[in-house]
């Protein structure tokens, strides 16, 4: 009954799909407005400005502005970060999900866990910072711990906060968190008879993982890496308040552009900005030819 | 010897027992079916026989090998789901593959078996379809062609038609009887809906509360049910009690009407008790008949048209029973509220308990 | 079976080490200021620090102002889009996804290069108007969130049956959002809007780069001049999230309470 009253009203209920003219755009005018003006115009200010003159010509100077040395580096430390820091959360916080959802551990384990990602996946910026600091840093309390307990000198072992690796660790306390709030539907979302199928086949363990899980949950992996990489790529805070600008990533550079701490040529910050864009813009649809590819089986 | 033998099979979850002394032996290639209500444990048996549950206490064996501590990759049985169950990732073709690849047989021979399968289930054209391109009933096909292309011992099939659509639901079962005897597989079959059960199955058990009720051919089960509750379940049953009034001719008293039942007199009544007796609709007729037949006067109270067969609920002094009688195009149908006489043969009489 | 949960043991058990580690760390960190004992020193001046109450109910009140001017945009638009233009969907969906893509700190610097002084719509000449661009700036950043919060929302009840049976019995429009339609998604939108507050109150970037007095820039300053303090910060910011995802947490069981009893 519920169908046939479906198709039948439909058309009233789509009026774009009537050739007659209807009011009801006008309802997302408001939601346009604000998109357009504080969303899509200043992404096209940007990469406009990227092609421009101070003068307002067209040219590939500023792109070519790229090219110096230390921005290349700084690109490529950030991209390495972000990469090595989504790719860290996706398989860590995989693991967690599959200990925790299908591990067979107690289900409040579950629920606390989950709360605690909801917390720890906006736990991001400058606090989380402060709290690697009060952990690893000089006098954090692991360093103090293992230094007077076991005598482990971690910088003496070239262990150092302020450095990539200490950024990497910092950005995975945000990142396996959000991995675990994204997937944690996709694993609920296996059923329990295709791992029951599989092992009445022959297929238990690491080859039904290898041979169903996975494949199934390749499009969401894909997904959410892309998400992980384009939150690492974009941050700021954290990598600020950890190593002030010791360390030199791309995002940080802008930052200085912008502030007008680095007296150069305004439209290399344009420059910098759209090379961002770019670079999470292709990372997007890499991911997006991906799944495509990957989702042959989906509706 | 049984080919698969359950043996006093307990199965609690916690404190509760949801099945009880479960006991049955299934010869090679026997085609048995599980029916019971809901919740009756079912599916608790056969995830025991496949190994997704292990036993509180009891054997399973098959082929003379007791396999109660194998795990279910290990047990050569074959599965089918009510939700079908494939692989979403994979083509038809992959999904029949599946168990042949992970058993590393040679891609020659896999791709044989698949299409020897495809032609079996008859789709043979749709190999490289992924599963959603698939209607419900293809679906299914192709979940049994999965599970039967490892060759396994046993093949286990729980509610595989229950997600269907009726007329599906009626030619899959027989194709599913058809490709079960091709092959010779033996294979239980589970199931809540009991014309399916009696129809395709070489045996039937009834299931009640964790219990086997009574297990026999779908002949035994319909008409010579042991308890009440198999009674009641297959099929429709008007049930009624009777006063014995002489035990050794086999005459009971119902309703001020007697009847002798020849085959009450091997059963060692006493004079004077009370017993349960029932009568399949078919049983009864509208119109006299000559003796041995009973004839006893009655009221029509309503008369439901079912197509085949018109179900008449007719009124005889307290009680109020059910009247199959064909349809002929040729004979006005009954009118509720008229009088008319309907007739009963005492030896389509059963006896409860 | 139980060699599995075994490693799932291991595997959660090295996951809370290291996401409780840095949680414990930071706090025994903020009771060290004084010498030799632990104590609430850098608390308390934290708390006495005028900056600190500035900063934050800056940040409080721009967080509160940026829930309204979110919900106010997205609710009637997931609610029209559902109702009237579900062909929109995917595009509105794609939009209030971008900022998940776009860096926060490229769509700032496009405000500052758009919204400038020599503009048309010079809102950073002001700094009221710098206020409501930070403001627009988070409600954009809390876009994705807020959206897809009110949006699941309003999938879980049928709008489109619900709505035709309230207009049969004559119910007007104002009735409809107010009564029907509000109660129903409430919790989503309450589970948005807490969110988006955890998001705006350490906000630094956006803050940073308009150069306004919020908390986020507040802290990196602390961090650069103070020893203790800011693990004092870094717990008090971690409180004030736990707080809202608390509150978000207890709405949904709330909701599932009473839909269940339905
Ligand atoms: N894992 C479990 N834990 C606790 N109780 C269970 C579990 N699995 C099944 N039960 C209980 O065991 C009883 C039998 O369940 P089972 O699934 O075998 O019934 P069924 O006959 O297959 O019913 P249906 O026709 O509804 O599928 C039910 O009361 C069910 O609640
Ligand atoms: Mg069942």
């Amino acid at each position: 009954m519920t169908i046939a009253s479906h198709t039948d009203t439909s058309p009233r209920r789509s009026p774009l799909a009537l050739p007659g003219w209807s009011w009801n755009w006008l309802g997302v005018v408001p939601f346009a407005l604000f998109a357009l003006l504080f969303l899509i115009l200043p992404t096209i200010q940007i990469v406009f400005g990227a092609f421009r003159t101070p003068e307002g010509d067209i040219t590939l100077r500023n792109i070519a502005g790229l090219m110096e040395p230390n921005i290349l580096h700084a690109a490529w430390v950030s991209i390495k970060l972000s990469l090595i820091s989504a790719l860290g959360g996706c398989i860590i916080g995989l693991g967690l999900a599959i200990a925790v959802i299908r591990g067979g551990l107690p289900s409040v384990l579950r629920d606390a866990t989950m709360t605690f990602s909801g917390v720890a996946s906006n736990f991001a910026g400058v606090p989380l910072a402060f709290a690697f600091i009060a952990t690893l840093g000089r006098l954090g309390i692991v360093t103090l711990l293992l230094r007077d307990l076991l005598g482990i000198n971690l910088s003496a072992l070239g262990f150092n906060l302020i450095s990539f690796t200490g950024l990497t660790l910092a950005y995975l306390y945000f990142q396996i968190p959000l991995m675990l709030l994204i997937i944690a539907p996709a694993l609920d979302g296996l059923k329990r008879e295709w791992r029951e199928a599989a092992e009445s086949l022959g297929a238990e363990g690491i080859e039904y993982w290898r041979r169903v899980a996975l494949p199934v949950l390749w499009p969401s992996l894909l997904g959410t890496f892309a998400l992980l990489f384009a939150n690492a790529f974009g941050a700021v805070a954290t990598a600020m308040a950890l190593t002030g600008s010791s360390l030199s990533i791309i995002p940080i550079i802008l930052f200085a552009q912008i502030r007008g701490d680095v007296l150069q040529d305004p439209h290399l910050g344009y420059a910098i900005a759209f090379g961002m864009i770019a670079i999470t813009g292709i990372a997007n649809l890499i991911y997006i030819i991906l799944r495509s590819r990957a989702e042959r089986w989906l509706k | 010897m049984a080919f698969l033998q359950l043996k006093s099979l307990i199965k609690s979850f916690g404190p509760v027992r949801v099945v009880q002394e479960f006991n049955l032996d299934v010869a090679r290639g026997e085609f048995v079916s599980l029916l019971g209500p809901s919740g009756c444990g079912k599916t608790t048996v056969l995830r025991m026989v496949a190994g997704f549950e292990s036993p509180t206490s009891g054997q399973i064996i098959i082929d003379g090998a007791d396999v109660t501590g194998l795990r279910p990759s290990q047990r050569n049985v074959g599965l089918v789901f009510q939700s079908y169950a494939l692989f979403p990732n994979l083509t038809v073709a992959g999904n029949i593959a599946f168990g042949l690849k992970v058993a590393r047989k040679p891609s020659d021979e896999i791709a044989t078996r698949v299409k020897d399968m495809l032609k079996l289930i008859g789709l043979p054209d749709l190999g490289e379809r992924y599963p959603f391109e698939l209607s419900g009933g293809q679906q299914q096909r192709v979940a049994l062609a999965r599970a039967l292309a490892v060759r396994p011992r046993v093949l286990l099939l729980d509610e595989p038609l229950s997600a269907l659509d009726a007329k599906i639901r009626v030619s899959l079962r027989d194709q599913i009887r058809d490709i079960q005897r091709e092959l010779g597989i033996t294979t239980i079959f589970v199931t809540h809906d009991q014309e399916e059960a009696l129809s395709i199955s070489d045996r039937v058990v009834v299931m009640n509360k964790g219990r086997a009720d009574q297990i026999g051919t779908p002949h035994e089960i319909y008409n010579k049910p042991k308890t009440e509750f198999v009674a009641n379940f297959v099929g429709t049953l008007n049930a009624f009690t009777a006063v014995v009034t002489h035990a050794a001719k086999g005459t009971i008293k119902v309703n001020d009407t007697a009847i002798t039942v020849p085959h009450l007199r091997e059963m060692q009544l006493t004079n004077g008790a009370q017993v349960k007796l029932g009568l399949r609709p078919e049983a009864l007729h509208v119109g006299k008949q000559p003796a041995p037949a009973t004839n006893l006067p009655a009221t029509v109270e309503d008369v439901h048209f079912l197509g085949s067969v018109i179900r008449l609920r007719v009124r005889l002094g307290d009680e109020v029973m059910s009247i199959d009688t064909f349809n002929r195009s040729t004979e006005k149908p009954p009118v509720i509220g008229g009088k008319t006489t309907i007739s009963l043969n005492p030896t389509d009489l059963i006896l409860i308990q | 079976m139980k060699q599995g949960t075994f490693w799932s043991w291991v595997v959660f058990i090295a996951g809370a080490i290291y996401f409780f580690l840095p949680l414990i760390a930071t706090f025994e960190f903020s009771m060290r200021a004084r010498r030799g004992v632990y104590s609430f020193d850098a608390y308390r001046s934290v708390l006495a620090d005028p900056q600190f109450r500035d900063t934050l109910s800056y940040s409080v009140v721009l967080a509160l102002l940026t829930i309204v001017l979110g919900l106010a945009i997205v609710t009637p638009t997931a609610f029209w889009v559902r109702l009237k233009l579900p062909r929109l969907r995917p595009y509105i969906e794609f939009i209030t996804l971008l900022p998940l893509v776009i860096p926060p700190i490229v769509i700032v610097f496009g405000y500052i290069r758009l919204y400038n002084t020599a503009s048309y719509l010079p809102l950073t000449g002001s700094l009221r108007g710098t206020d409501f661009l930070l403001m627009c700036g988070y409600a954009t950043l809390s876009l994705p969130y807020m959206y897809r919060a009110v949006d699941t929302g309003l999938r879980s009840i049928d709008l489109v049956t619900m709505t035709e049976a309230a207009q049969s019995l004559g119910a007007s429009w104002t009735t409809i959002i107010l009564r029907l339609v509000l109660p129903n998604v409430l919790v989503a939108i309450l589970s948005g809007a807490f969110l988006t507050f955890a998001i705006v109150i350490g906000e630094y970037v956006l803050a940073a780069l308009l150069n306004r007095p919020a908390f986020g820039p507040y802290m990196v300053w602390m961090g650069g001049n103070r020893a203790y303090e800011p693990a004092a910060l870094a717990v008090i910011a971690f409180a004030i999230t736990w707080a809202c995802m608390g509150l978000i947490q207890l709405l949904t069981r709330f909701q599932k309470h009473t839909s269940k009893k339905r």
